[in-house]
């Protein structure tokens, strides 16, 4: 299909729907992203070709001759129907005429991969959520002092050394932590680690929570090591941002010294990966209606993402 | 039971005499509508709707003894918006082909009422040519009766004697027509208000009167803003941030918007330029744009200079880069000819933030 320009604001506002990856600022609220994609993207429907105001057609005897010149005589007749004028009624687009569900939210200090579903893309991102797909954050600690959130706008609580940490130590207790959760996945199933169902259910796939109650780690590495601070991958579901900050000041525990949490940055969402994110200098209409057409070339890629309603794969309770 | 009888006649009895006010007042308003269509009739801007206005008006005296009108049942029914309203008063369909947004209008209390009361010819045509005579042009009318609808409420005698004001305190013509544009919430202004305005801006960073006039021109809201509001962002300047007096009327003359922001963003501001960029008191008051600019913004740019190893701001060094470079123009800008990098670069910088 060839691309074609459009200047007509209903065609656009027509197609706008889908999901919408947009890489959140940290210390930026949900509400507040949400508020101001909404906002831009009514900015730019209203600054694009609009519908003329109705036109208002008066009762009024003409003279009809029965000849062609009819209609002519009808439209002076007509008149522009002023109450529909973009003066009186105000602009034609507003927020609230785009509806918009977030896939699953981000905290406050946690930046990265956001999914939006707009208009009818909020029926995809309900779908999408239920299915629970992994998230893969990038953490990074500062070792050596201890905050009373284990986030970095809080009050300093605790200091310590740090000089006895290195990157196995940390590699090694974040393999360990990996094995038990794991290990307490499989036990929340009811099933033993070392028998023949166990390894059934880990063949037919990633055993997932069955409601969002519970956090669930996959998978812990560590990446980058530069002292004090240290990065982690980290791939969870049903994780929030006070649950991570817990995990990497519980780590800093058990390596014998404190830390807090000084970046918390969302890298991929199921197959949404940051790369193809929506940077808050981009967030205009024409960015975001590229985003859009993106992220359904993913959702086309990977069908799953949507109806996965295989039973097995779920863990109960 | 008695006490709910009597509680519902009073509640019968107060919405006729609600419903009476109504329909004097719909009355009155049809009274006046009909007049505006008439002296329409004598205008020849619209003509197109002569005839048409003709047969209507005749039928609006055929129906003057009757008490309720229900052919042109618009006219009667209350309305949340002046849009109803258009297709019959000529007031507003003069509004709309000045530009003035009704639909901003009529979201603040009790302007909607207003304007629907008010005659072009009587009201609203004094004003304007008012205004013209104080050089403004045509284009900005919109935008101010949009901002500021209740001038057509101010005596016309009250408006000169404010203009003379300005004039008095030898305000040149290009200043008065710029804060009368700028700020169309100025003429509201008594002059003795003004008068303790603009003194306790002198007295306050002790202006020199060219200086006070440069603010009042650059900036003409400030003047009229709220005063507790300025109150307090003048204590953030000198107590919170410890700019000395010389320092803030500095600050206050080039970059008078700073007054009006909020002034916890402003401490964040400043928070991040002084301690995290590391800038001088001096050198924040020579680029003032540093503190008129959104932290997040400071925040990525300087950060990727810092990342290229270009963030020196000792203009006694090489590499010089200027603070008030950081802010100007858009991120393309930025990156091309202060960053000297590319856009890719930077947009994989900040999704590592």
């Amino acid at each position: 299909m060839a691309l074609t320009k459009v200047y007509d604001a209903a065609t656009v506002f027509k197609h706008m729907s889908g999901i919408l990856n947009v890489y959140k600022p940290a210390g930026m609220k949900v509400t507040h992203v949400r508020n101001a994609i909404l906002s831009n993207i009514c900015k730019g429907l209203n600054e694009m070709e609009q519908r003329k105001p109705r036109q208002l057609r008066e009762n009024r005897t003409l003279l009809g001759t029965g000849t062609a010149a009819d209609h002519v005589l009808h439209n002076i007749g007509e008149q522009t129907d002023l109450s529909d004028h973009l003066l009186s009624t105000g602009p034609r687009y507003l927020p609230r005429d785009l509806s918009c569900a977030t896939v699953s939210s981000l905290g406050d200090h946690t930046s990265g991969v956001l999914l939006f579903g707009i208009n009818r893309g909020t029926g995809q991102s309900s779908s999408i959520r239920k299915n629970r797909p992994v998230r893969v954050y990038h953490l990074i600690g500062q070792l050596g002092s201890a905050t009373e959130n284990h986030l970095p706008d809080s009050r300093v609580t605790m200091r310590s050394n740090h000089r006895h940490v290195s990157a196995d130590r940390i590699s090694s207790l974040a393999a360990s932590m990996q094995a038990s959760h794991q290990r307490k996945m499989f036990e929340l199933c009811g099933v033993d680690l070392q028998t023949q169902e166990a390894y059934e259910l880990a063949c037919r796939g990633l055993l997932r929570p069955a409601d969002d109650s519970q956090p669930v780690v996959y998978g812990i590495k560590l990446i980058h090591f530069e002292r004090p601070h240290f990065t982690l991958e980290l791939h969870a579901i049903n994780e929030t941002q006070e649950y991570l900050a817990t995990l990497v000041h519980d780590m800093a525990l058990d390596l014998r010294t404190v830390a807090h949490c000084c970046q918390l940055r969302c890298v991929r969402h199921a197959h949404f990966d940051v790369t193809d994110s929506l940077l808050r200098h981009a967030w205009h209409l024409p960015g975001i209606i590229k985003n859009l057409r993106q992220q359904r070339d993913i959702l086309k890629a990977h069908p799953q993402l949507l109806r996965q309603q295989r039973v097995e794969l779920q863990a109960t309770e | 039971m008695f006490c709910s009888a009597i509680r519902n006649i009073l509640r019968n009895s107060l919405n006729a005499a609600e419903n009476r006010a109504i329909t004097s007042q719909i009355r009155n308003l049809r009274g006046q509508q009909t007049r505006h269509e008439i002296e329409v009739l004598a205008s020849p801007s619209i003509s197109s709707k002569d005839d048409d206005k003709k047969k209507e008006s005749a039928e609006h005296k055929g129906s003057k003894e009757v008490a309720l009108d229900f052919r042109n049942r618009e006219a009667h029914v209350p309305s949340f918006n002046l849009a109803a309203y258009v297709n019959n008063s000529s007031t507003l369909q003069q509004f709309i082909s000045l530009g003035v947004n009704l639909h901003s209008i009529e979201r603040r209390k009790g302007l909607g009422d207003f304007v629907l009361k008010l005659d072009f010819e009587k009201n609203v045509k004094p004003y304007i040519t008012f205004l013209v005579d104080q050089g403004i042009s045509p284009d900005d009318f919109a935008r101010m009766f949009t901002k500021n609808p209740l001038l057509f409420k101010e005596d016309l005698d009250d408006l000169q004697t404010r203009v003379d004001y300005l004039k008095s305190k030898r305000f040149s013509d290009e200043a008065r027509q710029r804060i009368l544009t700028h700020n169309p919430y100025w003429l509201m202004f008594s002059t003795r208000r003004v008068d303790r305005r603009l003194g306790y801006f002198q007295k306050e960073f002790k202006l020199s009167g060219h200086d006070l006039r440069l603010l009042a021109t650059r900036e003409p809201n400030v003047i009229t803003y709220n005063m507790e509001h300025l109150r307090k962002s003048v204590f953030t300047l000198k107590e919170e941030m410890g700019f000395n007096a010389k320092e803030l009327s500095a600050l206050v003359v080039r970059k008078p918007r700073l007054l009006m922001i909020s002034p916890d963003d402003l401490v964040e501001r400043f928070c991040y330029i002084h301690q995290d960029m590391g800038l001088p008191h001096a050198q924040i008051v020579q680029c003032p744009e540093l503190l008129a600019s959104r932290e997040f913004r400071l925040r990525e740019r300087h950060e990727f200079l810092k990342l290229l190893g270009r963030a020196q701001y000792d203009p006694q060094k090489d590499l010089y880069i200027s603070p008030k470079t950081i802010v100007e123009g858009n991120n393309f800008y930025f990156i091309r000819n202060v960053a000297k990098s590319d856009l890719e670069t930077f947009d994989l910088f900040l999704k590592t933030r």
